[in-house]
């Protein structure tokens, strides 16, 4: 059976030093996986791995059944969408960040699209011609949220979206989240440190250790 | 037998009281050179052994190519001095990637940026007609421009480099969204450009107030008229800016290639401090 996406016995060695070894995972349409592990146990890695940003070790990614090798690089990062551990906006307001994602695959959204966008992540700030850079992280992560949502991606890989955020903005964020996966027909891999989070919003939990998951 | 007395004769004619009387000065502006070292020492620049070796070989190179200028400025060919500036471009792009020894691919990339920028701006103003064809003029003009052609391209190459290690974060969310390599790095590139020329641009603002070119100054000097070097002055300021924008955006699209392989993935490390 072909499933969305699925890792197969990936590893990867940096500089003779073995992160992880035989990992695998499988992600459906409407799934929610998680992974935790220790920092430094090679989360962030995983995730580029997925969209080519890293070359494995060993191992296959393979979306929809393909190898993602075959894919182009940014026909496959259009379809699956890493939003990095640390939300980097670019230089200018936020009508200018989301507008920029559409506009490098030669795309342009109505203003109303903007806003139903800001919408979805929770975001009702009215702040589309705000310094992007002067939000807070809170605000920055779910900007970041919305830049990638506008592309319609298939699979959504979410970075410790919360790590840097203090309660508040985290729950802001976290139901952000919630109704994405509620309402999107996609795919979500979130990598996050916090067990309680994890149970919140994942049907499944992965870690990854120097062994194998413990199921 | 005859060659050999014919050089003695040659160099002790270059010896002259003028020469002598400089080579004092030149001395004593090492004392200048001293007070450098001793304060890129304490401050920790490390440029002290860059300044040491820089002036030793910058002091044979000049002297030397004083010597070939003269018989150079004689040249009223155009594709030998083509050829001379393509000499002075290897050279610039030799000169970019010693300076930028931690960089991969500095000659290769900075080399056509200089040598099209260079000799294009070269070759369209002699064809205009703003430069008459003979070395006196287009090999300085040509020096000129390519120097500072060389100048940007090692500002591009760096800033874009170290952009890519102090931004990494900015980097990859650009190409986790399915950036180009171009798209990725565009304000970079831009703002490298614009940076590159601010000195330029400022010395063109502030242009015989603050600035006394040493290129009019020496059109001066040589007898012409100061209405002839001024103008001339202009001159050269548009073709070094027209050289460093061709000079720029070739340098920074070849240097994507070692940014990122094909696989659109970082290939610039971590900082290592
Ligand atoms: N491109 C790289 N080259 C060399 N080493 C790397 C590279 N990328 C990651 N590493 C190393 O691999 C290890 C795992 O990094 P990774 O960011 O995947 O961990 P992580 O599980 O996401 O950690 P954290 O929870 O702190 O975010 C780290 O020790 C890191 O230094
Ligand atoms: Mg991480």
């Amino acid at each position: 059976m072909t499933h969305l996406l699925e890792l197969r016995n990936i590893s990867m060695k940096f500089n003779d030093t073995v992160l992880f070894a035989g990992f695998d995972l499988d992600l459906e349409i409407n799934e929610t996986v998680g992974i935790t592990g220790p920092s430094g146990s090679g989360k962030s890695t995983i995730l580029r791995i997925v969209v080519n940003l890293l070359t494995p070790t060993t191992g296959t990614v393979l979306f929809k059944g393909v190898s993602i090798t075959e894919y182009e690089p940014r026909e496959l990062r259009r379809k699956m969408i890493l939003v990095p551990q640390e939300a980097s906006m670019f230089p200018g307001t936020v009508r200018d960040n989301l507008q920029w994602g559409l506009s490098i695959h030669k795309l342009h959204a109505s203003e109303g699209k903007l806003e139903s966008a800001l919408e979805e992540v929770n975001l009702n700030c009215d702040c589309l011609d705000d310094i992007a850079g002067n939000l807070s992280g809170g605000e920055k992560q779910r900007v970041a949220l919305a830049r990638a949502l506008l592309l319609e991606p298939e699979v959504l890989l979410l970075d410790e979206p919360t790590s840097a955020l203090d309660e508040k903005s985290t729950l802001m964020v976290e139901s952000a989240i919630g109704s994405i996966i509620a309402e999107r027909k996609i795919g979500v891999l979130i990598v996050t440190h916090n067990p309680a989070q994890a149970k919140r919003f994942t049907d499944r939990l992965v870690k990854i250790t120097g062994e194998q998951e413990g199921k | 037998m005859q060659a050999e007395f014919d050089l003695i004769a040659y160099l002790s004619g270059l010896v002259t009281d003028e020469v002598i009387a400089a080579f004092n000065s030149y001395l004593a502006a090492l004392v200048l050179l001293a007070m450098l070292i001793i304060i890129s020492k304490w401050q920790g620049l490390g440029i002290g052994s860059k300044l040491v070796v820089g002036t030793i070989r910058g002091t044979a190179q000049i002297i030397l190519m004083a010597l070939i200028l003269t018989q150079i400025f004689e040249f009223d060919n155009i594709v030998l001095i083509l050829a001379v500036l393509a000499v002075m471009s290897l050279f610039a792009a030799y000169t970019a990637r010693q300076n930028l020894d931690e960089i991969p691919g500095v000659f290769a990339t900075a080399l056509p940026g200089i040598l099209v920028g260079g000799l294009s701006v070269m070759t369209i103003a002699w064809l205009l007609g703003v430069v008459e064809l003979s070395g006196e003029m287009m090999i300085p003009m040509g020096g000129m421009v390519i120097g500072n052609a060389m100048n940007i391209s090692a500002l591009v190459i760096d800033r874009m480099w170290s952009n890519a290690q102090k931004q990494r974060g900015m980097l990859e969310s650009a190409l986790a969204l399915g950036a180009t390599a171009y798209q990725a790095t565009e304000l970079t590139i831009r703002e490298a450009i614009r940076t590159g020329l601010l000195p330029n641009l400022n010395r063109y603002a502030a242009l015989g107030i603050v600035t006394i070119p040493g290129f009019m100054s020496g059109l001066i000097v040589g007898g012409a008229s100061p209405i002839y070097a001024a103008l001339y002055q202009v001159i050269i300021f548009i073709m070094i800016f027209l050289a460093c924008v061709i000079d720029a955006l070739i340098v920074s699209r070849r240097f994507l290639k070692h940014m990122f392989n094909e696989n659109l993935q970082i290939l610039v490390p971590f900082p290592n401090k």
